[in-house]
C-alpha cells in the first residue's frame, strides 16, 4: 500500500477506519471459537469463564456416550453417501452442461440450482410430506437422498466451472491421438477435473454431515445424525461437553482447510 | 483401411462400455439423465405436493397422509391471523437486518482482503472459510457460552467490577441478532473476496495515479465492481438468515417464534401440516420477493456489464 | 509434386493425390463459413491454407480432421471417402495452435498415448516413442511435464506425439502463433526441414503471409469460405489471380484505369496489353516502381511518409488523384531518405509485372 502523494487526514481516517473494522471482524469471526476450545478444557462440571484447570476429560466423554458416537457415525453414513450421490449424478451433470450439443445447457445449469436456492427447511418439509404420500418414511436413505438434492448444485456449479476452463482442445487432441469418448474422458478429462471433485467432494461431504435445516425432517428417529443430536443435547447439558464436541469439529474444519491448501490451493476452492 | 499403418482398436468395446459411452460422453442430455431424474422425484414433484397441501384438508395417521380434501382454510385463516404476520414480519427484519450488518462487518475484511499482501489473504481465506466446515449448531452454542448468565461477558463485567447482576442477554433478540451475524458473516465475505479478486489489480493503483484519495478509490472505483458480489452475498445471507432455524430455537429461548421455528413446530410437533404447507409456501414466495429485488437493485448497478446490443 | 528425395514413409510416390477436398460446403446456422472449397494435396507436398480471421481456415483443417461434418460435398484421403470416418479413425495428425498438452501427464506419455489409446504393445510403443523423441531433438526430457518447457520444447512434443501415428496427413492449426517473433522464424525453418525430411504430407494453416511464403510448397489463399487461388508461393506473388490475393500476399499498391482495346495505359505513360475491357484495377508492387527526385514527368507525387523494411526503404507517395502508391527503394539508390512531402517522379520498371483485374 504505498501512497503515491500526501493523504489527506480524513482520508487516512476513513481507511483507518475500515481497516479497523475489517480486523474487529476477523476477530469476531474466531474468537467465539477460541473461547469454546478454552472452555472444553475445564475442570468444572458447569460451563464458566475463565476456566480453571485443565483436562481432557470431556473430550473422553465425547467418544463414552453412545448416543453422540452413534449419531457420529450416521452422520458420517450421511456425509459419504452425499458426497458419493453428488459425485456419481454431478459430475456427469456438469459435463452435459458444459460439453453437450444442445439447446438447453442454460437451462439444465438453472434447473439443478433450484433446489439449492429454496430454503432447507421448506426442501425437508417437502421431502417429508411427499415420502407421507407414498409411504416411504423418514430415515437415512431419506436424509442422504434430500440432502443430495440440496447440495447438488454445489458440485456441479464446481466441476462446471473448472471444466469451462479446461481447453477443448485437449480432448480434441486426444480424439485425434485415437482416444475413443470413454478413453478420453477416463484419461484427459476426469483426470483435470479431479481438483475440482475434490473440492466439491468437501463441500458436499461438510453438508451432509452438518446439515440441520433439511435432515431435521427427514431423519428417523433412531439414526438420528449428529447436528440433531446435538440440539438436543444443548437444551439439557450443562457440562462442557458440547464445547469438546465443538473443539474436535474445529479441529478437524482447519485440518480439511491445510489438506485442501496443500493440494489445490485455497483460491482455487473459493471459485 | 489398409494404408493405415496402426494396429487396429484394440478390443471390441464391451456392452457395459458401451452404455458408459452412451451416458457419459454423448452429447446430448443423456450424461445428466440420472440427475434430472433424481431431482425430479425428490425435489419438483414434493414441492408440487406441498404446493397442494397447502390448499388441502388432510388427515394424518402414524406418519402417513390417509386423507385429503381440496380446501382454501388453511392459506385463508394463515393470511388472517395476526400471529403470523408478527411472526414473519420479525424473521423479516431479523434477516434484513442481519444481512445489512454482515454487510457492514464483511465488506472492510473483503477491502482488507484486496489491499493486503499474501500472508494476509491467506489467513482471511483459513479464518472465513474453516468456520463454514463446522456444523451452524456449534457455533450457536459458542453463542450460548459467551452470552449466557454465567458466560464470558457476564463474568467478565461483573469480574471487572463494572455491574453486579448478571446481564440478561441470552433468551432476546440481540442474542439472535448477534448470533446471526457473527455465523452468517464467512457467507458474505468469501462472494465478494471471489468478485473483487476477479477484478484488475491495476484499476486501484489507475485510480490513485489519477489523484483519487483511497477513500475516493474505494467509493468510485473498488464498490461499484463489487455490486455483483454484494448481491450474491447479501442474497446468500438473507436466505439463511431468514430460514435458519438453529440460532433463534437456541439464542431466542422458547418464546422466540420465528418462521422457521414455528414450520419446525407445525410439522414435527403439533403435526398440522397443513398449517405447514401453508407457512413454508408463505416462506418462500416473500423470500422470493426479497431475492428478485436484491437481482433487480444489483441489475441496475451493473448496468455497464451489459454488452452491447449487436 | 515431390521435392527432395522420398522420405521413410513407405509410399511409393504416386499422382493420386492424398488428400482430395471436393466442393466441400459447410454452414453453422445461417451463416455459410465454407463455400464450395476443392483442394488437392499429392503426397509429400506442404500446402498452407492462409487467409484472415473468418475465411474459414481453421473450419476447413477441422474438417478435415474429422471435428466436424460437412454439409456437402467430400473428404478424401487415399481414395478413401472420410464421411463415415470418425475423428478417432482418420489417419491424420493434429498439431493445434495451444500445442494441447496434456498438463498432466509427462512427456514420454504425451508422446506415446496415441499408442497407448490403440492398444499397441509395450515394447513396440516405447521403441516408436524414443524415436519420435529424437527426431524432435528431445531425447532426455521423457520425465518432464508440458509446464516445465518452453515453447519451442513444447511445440516439438505436439510434433512427436502426432507423429508416432505414422499419419498419411499432419495438420497444423497455427502452431507458431504462441511463440514469441524472434523464435518463430527459425522455428519456421526448422519445422519445414524436418517434415521434408520425413517425407509428411502437411496442411498449415497461417494468416501471416511471411510464414505462408517461407514453409509451403503450395499456398491456397481464402476468403469469406472460398479458396481464391491455389498456386507455388514465387506464382502467389508474382502473378496474384485477383486483386484480393494480390492484396493479401505482399505489398501492393492500386489504381484505376480505362482499358481501352486490349490496351492499359499506365500514369507514366507506357501501356499494357490486357483481356479485360472498361474501368480495370491496376496492381503494381513496390519493387517493380521507380522513383527519381522532382524531374518531369507524366506520373507525379508527394512523399507521405517512408519506412524501414529490411534492406529497403518503402516510400509511401501521394499521387495527384489521391491515390497511394508504395514504391520500394534500395538505400544506396538515393543520397539519403527523401523528406515528407518532397516531390518526385513516379515511374513502372516492367510493365508486365503489373497485374490487371476487374474493378
Amino acid at each position: 500500500m504505498r501512497s503515491f502523494r500526501h493523504t489527506s487526514f480524513t482520508d487516512l481516517l476513513g481507511i483507518g477506519l475500515i481497516l479497523a473494522v475489517a480486523v474487529f471482524s476477523l476477530v469476531l469471526l474466531v474468537a467465539p471459537s477460541i473461547i469454546v476450545v478454552i472452555i472444553s478444557f475445564d475442570t468444572r462440571a458447569y460451563v464458566s469463564f475463565p476456566p480453571e484447570g485443565f483436562t481432557l476429560r470431556w473430550y473422553a466423554a465425547v467418544f463414552e456416550k453412545r448416543e453422540l458416537v452413534e449419531a457420529m457415525w450416521t452422520s458420517l453414513k450421511v456425509g459419504l453417501t452425499v458426497t458419493v450421490l453428488c459425485i456419481v449424478l454431478g459430475v456427469p451433470t456438469a459435463l452435459a452442461c458444459v460439453r453437450g450439443r444442445f439447446r438447453g445447457t442454460t437451462a439444465l445449469s438453472v434447473f439443478v440450482l433450484v433446489p439449492h436456492m429454496v430454503p432447507g427447511i421448506v426442501l425437508g418439509v417437502a421431502v417429508l410430506f411427499a415420502g407421507a404420500l407414498v409411504g416411504v418414511s423418514p430415515s437415512i436413505w431419506l436424509q442422504s437422498i434430500a440432502i443430495t438434492v440440496f447440495v447438488l448444485a454445489v458440485m456441479v456449479r464446481t466441476v462446471q466451472s473448472r471444466l469451462q476452463r479446461l481447453d477443448p482442445a485437449l480432448e480434441e487432441a486426444a480424439a485425434n491421438l485415437r482416444a475413443t469418448s470413454f478413453q478420453s474422458l477416463r484419461t484427459v478429462t476426469f483426470p483435470l477435473l479431479l481438483p475440482a471433485i475434490l473440492a466439491g467432494a468437501i463441500f458436499t461431504f461438510v453438508e451432509g454431515f452438518d446439515n440441520l435445516s433439511v435432515a431435521i425432517f427427514t431423519h428417523s428417529f433412531r439414526d438420528r445424525p449428529l447436528p440433531v443430536e446435538l440440539l438436543a443435547l444443548v437444551q439439557y447439558t450443562s457440562t462442557p461437553l458440547i464445547a469438546a464436541v465443538s473443539g474436535i469439529q474445529i479441529v478437524l474444519a482447519i485440518a480439511a482447510l491445510v489438506a485442501v491448501s496443500m493440494s489445490i490451493g485455497l483460491d482455487t476452492a473459493n471459485e | 483401411m489398409a494404408n493405415v499403418t496402426l494396429p487396429s482398436v484394440a478390443a471390441r468395446p464391451g456392452l457395459g462400455e458401451f452404455v458408459l459411452e452412451k451416458l457419459l460422453s454423448g452429447r446430448g442430455i443423456w450424461p445428466a439423465m440420472p440427475a434430472i431424474l433424481v431431482l425430479m422425484v425428490v425435489a419438483i414433484i414434493p414441492f408440487v405436493i406441498l404446493l397442494s397441501l397447502g390448499f388441502s384438508d388432510i388427515e394424518v395417521s402414524r406418519g402417513a397422509i390417509v386423507s385429503r380434501t381440496f380446501s382454501l382454510e388453511y392459506l385463508t385463516t394463515a393470511l388472517s391471523d395476526r400471529l403470523y404476520w408478527i411472526t414473519f414480519q420479525r424473521s423479516l427484519s431479523l434477516a434484513l437486518s442481519t444481512t445489512a450488518l454482515c454487510f457492514l462487518f464483511g465488506y472492510p475484511v473483503a477491502y482488507l482482503f484486496l489491499v493486503g499482501g499474501r500472508w494476509t489473504k491467506r489467513l482471511i481465506l483459513v479464518l472465513t472459510i474453516a468456520p463454514l466446515l463446522t456444523s451452524g449448531i456449534v457455533r450457536t452454542y459458542a453463542w450460548l457460552v459467551i452470552l449466557g448468565g454465567r458466560g464470558v461477558v457476564n463474568t467478565t463485567l461483573i469480574n471487572i467490577g463494572l455491574i453486579d447482576q448478571p446481564l440478561r442477554i441470552m433468551n432476546t433478540q440481540w442474542a439472535v441478532l448477534i448470533g446471526m451475524v457473527q455465523i452468517h458473516l464467512p457467507v458474505m465475505i468469501l462472494p465478494l473476496i471471489a468478485v473483487m479478486s476477479r477484478h484488475d489489480g491495476n484499476l486501484i493503483e489507475v485510480s490513485q495515479n489519477l489523484g483519487a484519495s483511497r477513500l475516493g478509490t474505494l467509493r468510485t472505483v473498488i464498490l461499484p465492481l463489487s455490486v455483483p458480489g454484494i448481491g450474491t452475498g447479501s442474497a446468500l445471507v438473507f436466505t439463511l438468515s431468514y430460514t435458519t432455524f438453529v440460532v433463534p430455537q437456541l439464542l431466542g429461548g422458547g418464546n422466540y417464534l420465528n418462521a422457521a421455528t414455528m414450520i419446525y413446530e407445525q410439522v414435527v410437533f403439533s403435526l398440522e401440516w397443513s398449517k405447514g404447507s401453508v407457512t413454508s409456501l408463505i416462506l418462500m414466495v416473500t423470500c422470493l420477493v426479497v431475492l428478485v429485488s436484491i437481482a433487480l437493485v444489483s441489475n441496475h448497478f451493473t448496468r455497464w456489464t451489459r454488452e452491447r446490443d449487436s | 509434386m515431390i521435392h527432395g528425395p522420398p522420405g521413410p514413409a513407405t509410399q511409393i510416390a504416386t499422382t493420386a493425390p492424398v488428400l482430395r477436398i471436393g466442393a466441400v460446403s459447410k454452414r453453422f446456422g445461417a451463416t455459410t463459413v465454407l463455400e464450395n472449397c476443392s483442394l488437392e494435396v499429392s503426397e509429400q507436398e506442404i500446402v498452407t491454407l492462409l487467409g484472415p480471421s473468418g475465411c474459414g481456415k481453421t473450419t476447413l483443417l477441422r474438417c478435415v480432421a474429422g471435428f466436424w461434418n460437412v454439409d456437402s460435398g467430400s473428404i478424401e484421403i487415399d481414395g478413401y471417402d472420410m464421411a463415415a470416418v470418425p475423428v478417432n479413425r482418420r489417419p491424420v495428425g493434429v498439431v493445434f495452435q495451444s500445442y494441447a498438452l496434456f498438463p498432466h501427464l509427462s512427456v514420454l506419455k504425451n508422446v506415446g498415448y496415441a499408442l497407448r489409446m490403440s492398444g499397441m504393445a509395450k515394447s513396440e510403443a516405447s521403441d516408436r516413442v524414443a524415436k519420435a523423441l529424437e527426431t524432435v531433438s528431445l531425447t532426455g526430457f521423457e520425465d518432464r511435464y508440458p509446464a516445465q518447457l518452453s515453447g519451442g520444447q513444447q511445440q516439438r512434443v505436439a510434433i512427436a506425439r502426432v507423429l508416432v501415428m505414422e499419419p498419411r496427413v499432419l495438420l497444423l492449426d497455427e502452431p507458431f502463433n504462441a511463440l514469441d517473433a524472434k523464435l518463430r522464424g527459425a522455428m519456421q525453418v526448422e519445422l519445414r526441414q524436418l517434415i521434408k525430411r520425413l517425407g509428411l504430407t502437411s496442411i498449415f494453416v497461417t494468416h501471416d503471409q511471411e510464414e505462408a511464403l517461407t514453409m509451403s510448397d503450395r499456398i491456397a489463399v481464402m476468403r469469406a469460405g472460398q479458396i481464391e487461388q491455389v498456386a507455388p508461393p514465387d506464382e502467389i506473388f508474382d502473378r496474384p489471380s485477383t486483386a484480393y490475393v494480390a492484396d493479401f500476399i505482399g505489398t501492393s499498391s492500386f489504381w484505376k484505369a480505362k482499358a481501352v482495346a486490349g490496351e492499359v495505359t499506365l500514369p507514366d505513360g507506357q501501356t499494357l496489353k490486357t483481356e479485360l475491357d472498361g474501368t480495370v484495377q491496376v496492381m503494381a508492387r513496390p519493387h517493380n516502381l521507380r522513383l527519381t527526385e522532382a524531374g518531369t514527368g507524366l506520373w507525379q507525387g508527394t512523399v507521405a511518409f517512408h519506412r524501414n523494411v529490411g534492406a529497403l526503404i518503402e516510400y509511401h507517395i501521394e499521387t495527384a488523384d489521391g491515390v497511394t502508391v508504395k514504391v520500394a527503394a534500395m538505400r544506396q539508390e538515393l543520397a539519403r531518405p527523401l523528406a515528407d512531402s518532397a516531390s518526385v517522379t513516379l515511374s513502372v520498371i516492367d510493365p508486365a509485372l503489373c497485374a490487371v483485374y476487374a474493378d
